[in-house]
């Protein structure tokens, strides 16, 4: 009951903030740059623009969330109510998961991208992997500057092999790289099992240790200054 | 309601909180008084079971600290010293939003709204609020889960007299529904008229615990000091129940002498400091 009322505030939230607007906007711009392309290249341009915004969004938005968060003190009350770290992990990831697929499938469909429930899986699946690693590295830092600092590594980690791989760049031992398997699905290519196991593996890990830095953040923040 | 045992904590070596014992009987107003760096915030967060490292026992309605669960919230409110709610939202959505935190009903949030005299902002962003507006809700936020235990930290820290004296009337109705209150305050007049009892912290230790009254009356009785005119002006003054004994009091009171004279008793703050030997600012 808690996690569908805090599923239900956080979208609340993120409409207020302007996510939906600000997505509305993109998704337009999004398709008028697709339509400016040629055929032959829209298939290839969808799956970037899918992994590289709606799918990636959650690692900067949940940046500004928590700063947002932090800057307000709300941590403070999170700390002293019965609320468990994982809700609060488990709605942010899914609320901003969310418009990510949403936006993902009105692209996939103006692109025409075969396996459109491939391509949503896919994208869930990028969703929580980012909004996880953005969620992590938020609850360690005090500034936006910061944040930008602490997201190089991931963006190349993550992004410059996924892009690689989706022009065939990468030789196929890569294949089953997480980000690798997140941008075959999203283009509508085979993956393996072993690629989708390895995935599921890395989200755990990623959903225990977001769940131990939030409690943690949590933690620091309620002791108030007295 | 509260039962601290023998209660030790460090973040290092050096015990920070040392040898601890108090108890909170429920529907106290139990008053933390003590500088910054004393331990009061450590020890709030061990009630709190935030910090569960501790030696000894804390016992809060019933659990021990250190092996709480989320349910321990659903009979606590905080009231922090600073505003913790979504400033872009409403009054009324923001105690909305925290009101579903809890799985206990509560009381009605129109209700809490109209008791601190909100309820005409309620639809107003908590960001376009003043202080004292802010120090109101992030209160009734406190009271939203009708805990059976609050925490109050400098709840009247910054109000205008007039929100002052609203707050403390909060206070003392929520007293009167016989919630066990923790209040932290630097505001010795606050304290006196708020507490049943107080405790002294400094140091990590407790140095004294009683009514503001008892501790008052135990370190000094009232003064009486009085001046008057003789080639410039002299100052002289006498405990209240010896002024019989005062010859020079009574000269210059059947000489008509006597160009001032008040009573004065020690405040809390000064008791802090002759048994802390610290100020509380």
């Amino acid at each position: 009951m808690r996690l569908r009322h805090l599923f239900l505030w956080d979208m609340r939230f993120q409409a207020k903030y302007g996510f939906y607007l600000l997505y509305g906007l993109l998704t337009v711009l999004y398709i008028v740059i697709l339509f400016a392309l040629p055929q032959a290249w829209r298939g290839s341009a969808a799956a970037l623009l899918i992994f590289s915004d709606p799918a990636a969004m959650g690692l900067f938005f949940m940046g500004a969330i928590v700063l947002l968060e932090k800057s307000q003190r709300v941590p403070c009350a999170f700390a002293a109510a019965p609320l468990h770290a994982m809700e609060y992990v488990i709605s942010k990831t899914a609320s901003l998961c969310l418009i990510s697929l949403i936006v993902a499938a009105i692209l996939a469909l103006a692109a025409g991208l075969p396996h459109l429930p491939q391509v949503l899986l896919g994208t869930a699946l990028s969703g929580i992997l980012f909004t996880l690693l953005g969620m992590i590295l938020a609850t360690k830092i005090t500034s936006l500057n910061q944040f930008i600092l602490f997201t190089v590594p991931v963006e190349i980690a993550c992004f410059v092999p996924a892009v690689l791989h989706l022009f065939q760049l990468l030789p196929t031992e890569l294949r089953n790289y997480p980000a690798n398997v997140c941008m075959d699905m999203i283009a509508g290519r085979s993956f393996t099992a072993a690629g989708i196991l390895l995935l599921g593996a890395v989200i755990i890990l990623l959903f225990y240790l977001a769940e131990k830095c939030v409690s943690k953040m949590w933690e620091s923040a309620g002791g108030v200054k007295l | 309601m509260i039962q601290v045992n023998d209660l030790y904590f460090s973040y290092t070596t050096k015990p920070f909180i040392e040898a601890m014992n108090f108890t909170v009987e429920k529907g106290e107003i139990f008053g933390f008084l003590g500088p910054s760096g004393a331990g009061k915030s450590t020890l709030q967060k061990i009630l709190l079971g935030m910090l569960p490292g501790y030696r000894g026992s804390a016992i809060v309605n019933g659990t021990e600290c250190r092996h709480r669960t989320n349910r321990f919230y659903e009979n606590i409110g905080v009231d922090f010293e600073f505003s913790t709610m979504y400033e872009k939202l409403s009054a009324r959505e923001n105690l909305q939003f925290f009101s579903s935190l809890y799985e206990k009903s509560g009381r009605p949030i129109e209700e809490l709204l109209e008791m601190v005299g909100l309820q005409n902002d309620a639809d107003k962003r908590v960001a376009d609020f003043s202080k004292g507006m802010k120090s109101r809700l992030n209160f009734i936020k406190a009271l939203l889960h009708d805990p059976a235990l609050l925490f109050l930290d400098e709840p009247t820290s910054g109000l205008d007299p007039a929100n002052n004296r609203m707050m403390k009337d909060l206070i003392l109705e929520e007293k009167k529904r016989e919630k066990t209150i923790l209040l932290t305050t630097h505001n010795m007049q606050d304290a006196t008229e708020l507490c049943d009892r107080v405790a002294f912290i400094a140091n990590g230790k407790i140095y004294a615990l009683d009514s503001p009254h008892n501790l008052i009356m135990s370190k000094g009785a009232t003064r009486v000091t009085y001046t008057w005119m003789d080639h410039g002006e002299h100052t002289a003054s006498c405990p209240i129940d010896r002024l019989s004994g005062d010859e020079v009091l009574q000269k210059l009171i059947a000489q008509n002498r006597l160009k001032s004279i008040h009573s004065s008793e020690p405040t809390l703050n000064d008791i802090f400091m002759e048994i802390t030997g610290r100020t509380l600012l």
